[in-house]
């Protein structure tokens, strides 16, 4: 039996519910996720970090979490830390979030594999940076690829999310029509 | 009726995806699972001398080493040919041909106990270069030359005052879905099998597993699982016969995941070619004559490579008339990786080349480029080189008219060329412009069966929606839930999940499911409704001529009556209707009809380029297509931007490196497909002439825009860089130091056609049975 097939056993939080695992050592934290926890949200496009399929936002120990490839990391550097993926993400009372709800009102969505990591990028992007240009939005998402859409109705969807949560916290709110003229239009044209 | 045909309906299967909850093949699971995986051959061709599986089978925890001894029923298999063994027969002629597989506890175990297997090879000869393959030592019992074509039209020999000739080469595409090769095999009860799989048609990987289980269709039970994108990749049978078989011996559920690299051996690629083309014209720029020779390396077996050929071959004269002619195509085997279907099918290499010629020819003669192709637009009623008359609206001007009304985007660019590959400080940068036109058939062709059948029910209100058609993210979904609200004024429509418990909707490719699944659907939904009126008007006492649904609403006499969710309480309709294009048939037939119809796109490329780093940057795509009708605006765009970047892709980085027979770059890291950095603005707009025969007059529109967009990009990197740069992917290299040969002009004595030869095609072909799963679909055979 090589090194690669000795066991440890490690704590870490998952969509915040502590959770106990026994994996290989040589395991990535993408393999724990999916076949030892059953947590399927993350997706496995290329397990070689080019795709993004599998990203999640994790804080390795350091208190800083962030958006990363689950493939990339042995499972064990993980332990004692905390991973947030998909399923952590959503609006209040189990709707979609804006983000969500954005990807699928601007057709960002086609076969959708690759969805849940944009998804988990884009969230972080708007966290940080509210009124993000079009070249912030690609800095952003360039780990992400896309086989089906050709990204632009992605960059429309983290577009419309961003506009929609400026005005949400404007001082003059949007009647509810002119909100969803403005997920099309744009807020200008919309009022 | 809201959420009806024309309007941009959301996906219904979206939410699920967004949450990441959606369930795809390799998302599956089953009670008391094993792990499924496939040894395959390191080498390109060799004689397999002996294989010895004890050591595998005596690890713990394997539970099945199967070879090709261990194959119960026909050990071949194939869409077309059946040339194809589902595992190695003797002889390997490609490398990562599967060898055996295995089934096991775990992953872990499962890899270990296929590096266990021993196996002796005798490495011989790797024939990679298909020129020598076509007339070379046969490498397969079938012989080399998959398919050969040639045909002439009118006089070939006439000409006009200028000719161009080049020789344009076309590098092989991969389809790169982001989702590996998955599916979970399950023994069933009555000694059959069930496999839940991504593929892209069910009745065909139904009928490959029956062939080799020797299991009647019956038992042999096919269900999609969740498809994580296909683009021609999955049409071909992968692991689906291989997790069948291992469950059959295991007598356990087996599920079967490629990894990436896995992935780039396994599935077929896009058809790597070489295309020379003459093209002459008279001063005015009108096509005198164009005469052209393709050579396609369709790897080590056959799967749809005698049928891409003909595509290639017929669309070379492009979306122009072109009265003389002569053409000739071969599609062979080699022992390079096996090539297939992929979005396009043969028509982006023909685009790519015969687009070429056309703006050589514009500007050997001083004409703009959109001018030239103008002149020689293709009009309804036309004959193609190869007979066939457009017998349906042939927009060709108006897609370029349409493009021309497009402005160009204007403002500094706002990055520079290369992406992220751009590692330098950069030269010069130069910005060009380019222009493309191309003719994309639709559907199945040469007289395979287009055809798919639906069962729709509606019951209060509530319509369910079932076919075979599998979706593989293009939309189907939305389509069908669509045409069911509109038709029958459901107020929720449930598509249920594609199996063999119906009868064949085909194959998701060839831009083909809305015309075929979403018509029988739509007919289904008629006669369900027809069925709902027949009892409101007997309830009521009236004339069911005079009741018609609108906005979820019965009518009777245009005054409402009753909702359709409150007409029938508990009354079940249901409906089974069936779709089939009218016949195709070979090239050569006296019937002239090959296709069932064709797509036209046009667009404009606006590129900037670093000439000294040989990096580009596709600052816009512009596109007006012709669609038929807009059924859904924004899954439309999806396809236009999505078949744009994938183009793009082909045009400026994508290749599978092959070098003796072996893929050198079978990875993400090498393998380069555009990022979010890379792709364009895209300005599409849309051509809607009905299409005669079609509900709402819709059309295929998954394969133009990718068609067109090789070309485009090609075109506007030679305006920018003024090189004639003739083979794609354009290369940093290729522009940096300026390789590629640019055509040959020469100034002829026009020389008038013939009358005597005029308009008439003649074909020199050897027919040839297909026997494959193509030809099972209820198709009469390739014939004359």
């Amino acid at each position: 039996m090589s090194d690669q097939d000795e066991f440890v056993t490690f704590s870490l939080t998952v969509d915040g519910t502590p959770r106990e695992v026994t994996a290989r050592w040589s395991e990535s934290l993408l393999t724990v996720l999916r076949d030892r926890l059953g947590v399927r949200g993350p997706k496995t496009g290329c397990a070689h970090g080019r795709c993004g399929a599998c990203a999640v936002r994790a804080d390795l120990g350091d208190g800083d979490p962030h958006v990363l490839c689950s493939c990339l990391v042995p499972a064990a550097t993980a332990a004692g830390g905390s991973v947030q993926t998909i399923a952590s993400i959503g609006g209040p009372d189990g709707e979609l979030s804006d983000v969500q709800e954005a990807f699928l009102a601007e057709g960002a969505v086609q076969c959708g594999i690759c969805t849940a990591g944009f998804v988990t990028a884009a969230t972080e992007l708007l966290e940080t940076n509210p009124e993000p240009t079009r070249t912030e939005i690609e800095e952003a998402l360039y780990g992400n690829l896309c086989r089906c859409t050709g990204y632009g109705r992605i960059v429309a969807a983290v577009e419309t999310a961003a506009r929609t949560r400026r005005e949400q916290k404007s001082p003059v709110p949007l009647t509810t029509r002119e909100l969803a003229a403005s997920l099309r239009t744009g807020p200008e044209e919309a009022r | 009726m809201s959420g009806g045909v024309g309007e941009s309906v959301r996906r219904p299967d979206g939410p699920a995806k967004v949450r990441g909850e959606f369930c795809y093949a390799g998302d599956l699971t089953a009670e008391g699972m094993l792990i499924g995986a496939t040894l395959r051959s390191p080498h390109p061709h060799a004689r397999i001398t002996r294989i010895d599986t004890r050591a595998a089978r005596a690890l713990p925890g394997v539970l099945a080493v199967l070879t090709a001894d261990d194959v119960p029923g026909d050990l071949h298999f194939g869409l077309t040919l059946r040339d194809e063994p589902v595992l190695a027969d003797g002889v390997v002629r490609y490398a990562g041909e599967p060898v055996a597989v295995v089934a096991a506890v775990d992953a872990a175990t499962a890899r270990r106990a296929t590096q266990a297997i021993e196996v002796g090879y005798e490495p011989l000869p790797a024939v990679t270069d298909p020129e020598l393959a076509r007339d070379g030592t046969p490498l397969h019992p079938d012989g080399n030359v998959y398919r050969h074509v040639s045909y002439g039209c009118g006089d070939p020999d006439a000409r006009g005052v200028v000719t161009v000739e080049n020789t344009y080469r076309i590098g092989m595409q991969d389809p790169a879905f982001l989702a590996p090769e998955a599916g979970l095999a399950q023994p069933t009860a009555d000694g059959g099998v069930q496999l839940e799989v991504a593929t892209q048609w069910l009745h065909s990987d139904q009928k490959q597993i029956g062939w080799a289980t020797g299991l009647p269709p019956e038992k042999v039970h096919v269900q999609l699982g969740g498809v994580g994108g296909a683009f021609g990749g999955r049409e071909d049978v992968t692991l689906q016969v291989h997790a069948c078989l291992l469950a059959l011996a295991t007598g356990r559920p087996v599920k079967m995941e490629y990894t990436r690299e896995e992935s780039f051996l396994a599935h077929r690629q896009r058809h790597p070619g070489t295309i020379w083309l003459r093209h002459s014209a008279d001063a005015d720029g009108k096509l005198i004559s164009v005469e052209g020779r393709v050579l396609l390396d369709g790897g080590a077996y056959a799967s749809t490579s005698p049928v891409v050929i003909t595509n290639t071959v017929t669309l070379l004269q492009g979306p122009y008339r072109v009265d003389n002619g002569r053409f000739e195509g071969w599609s062979v085997r080699t022992n390079n990786p096996s090539c297939g279907a992929m979005r396009g099918f043969g028509v982006p290499q023909a685009a790519f080349a015969h687009e070429a010629q056309l703006d050589a020819l514009a500007a050997a003669l001083g004409l703009e480029p959109l001018e030239i192709r103008l002149r020689n637009a293709l009009q309804r009623g036309d004959v193609a080189t190869y007979g066939q008359r457009f017998d349906a609206p042939t927009p060709v001007r108006e897609v370029i008219e349409g493009l021309q009304a497009i402005p160009l985007p204007e403002g500094i660019p706002r990055k520079a060329p290369g992406g992220v590959g751009r590692s330098a400080e950069g030269g010069e940068i130069r910005r060009g412009i380019g222009y493309a036109v191309t003719i994309k058939n639709l559907a199945f062709s040469e007289g395979h069966v287009d055809e798919s059948t639906a069962e729709v029910s509606l019951c209060d209100g509530h319509a369910t929606v079932h076919t075979a058609c599998a979706e593989v993210g293009q939309g189907f979904v939305t389509v069908a839930e669509q045409v069911a609200r509109t038709v029958l004024g459901a107020s929720t429509v449930e598509v249920t999940q594609p199996d063999t418990l119906i009868a064949s909707a085909g194959s998701t490719s060839a831009s083909r499911q809305t015309m075929a699944s979403g018509t029988a659907v739509h007919r289904a939904c008629l006669a369900v409704r027809d069925r709902l009126l027949d009892r409101v008007a007997r309830a009521h006492g009236l004339d069911a001529a005079e009741l018609t649904v609108a906005d979820g609403v019965v009518c009777a006499a245009g005054k409402p009556l009753t909702t359709v969710a409150e007409a029938a309480p508990g009354q079940i309709f249901r409906a089974t209707e069936h779709f089939q294009h009218p016949d195709t048939y070979a090239l050569g037939s006296p019937e002239a009809r090959m296709y069932v119809g064709y797509g036209f796109s046009a667009q404009r490329a606006v590129v900037d380029v670093d000439v000294e780093l040989g990096l580009v940057s596709v600052v816009q795509v512009a596109s007006c297509q012709d669609v038929g009708a807009v059924i859904n605006p924004t899954q439309l765009l999806g396809q236009i931007e999505g078949g744009i970047v994938q183009g793009m892709g082909l045009a400026l980085m994508e290749a599978v490196v092959v070098r003796d027979g072996l893929i050198t770059n079978p990875d993400f890291q090498d393998y380069l497909i555009p990022t979010i950095v890379d792709a364009p603005e895209v300005v599409s707009t849309y051509v809607t002439d009905p299409q005669p025969g079609m509900p709402h007059g819709w059309k295929g529109v998954g394969e133009p825009p990718l068609c067109t967009a090789v070309p485009v990009v090609a075109a506007a990197v030679r305006a920018a860089t003024g090189l004639p740069l003739p083979s794609v992917p354009i290369k940093p290299e290729h522009i940096a130091l300026g390789l590629g040969t640019a055509p040959t002009v020469s100034w002829t004595t026009p020389r008038p056609a013939d009358p005597a030869r005029a308009a008439q095609v003649v074909v020199d072909e050897e027919p040839r049975d297909a026997l494959g799963t193509m030809a099972e679909e209820g198709a009469a055979p390739a014939r004359h």
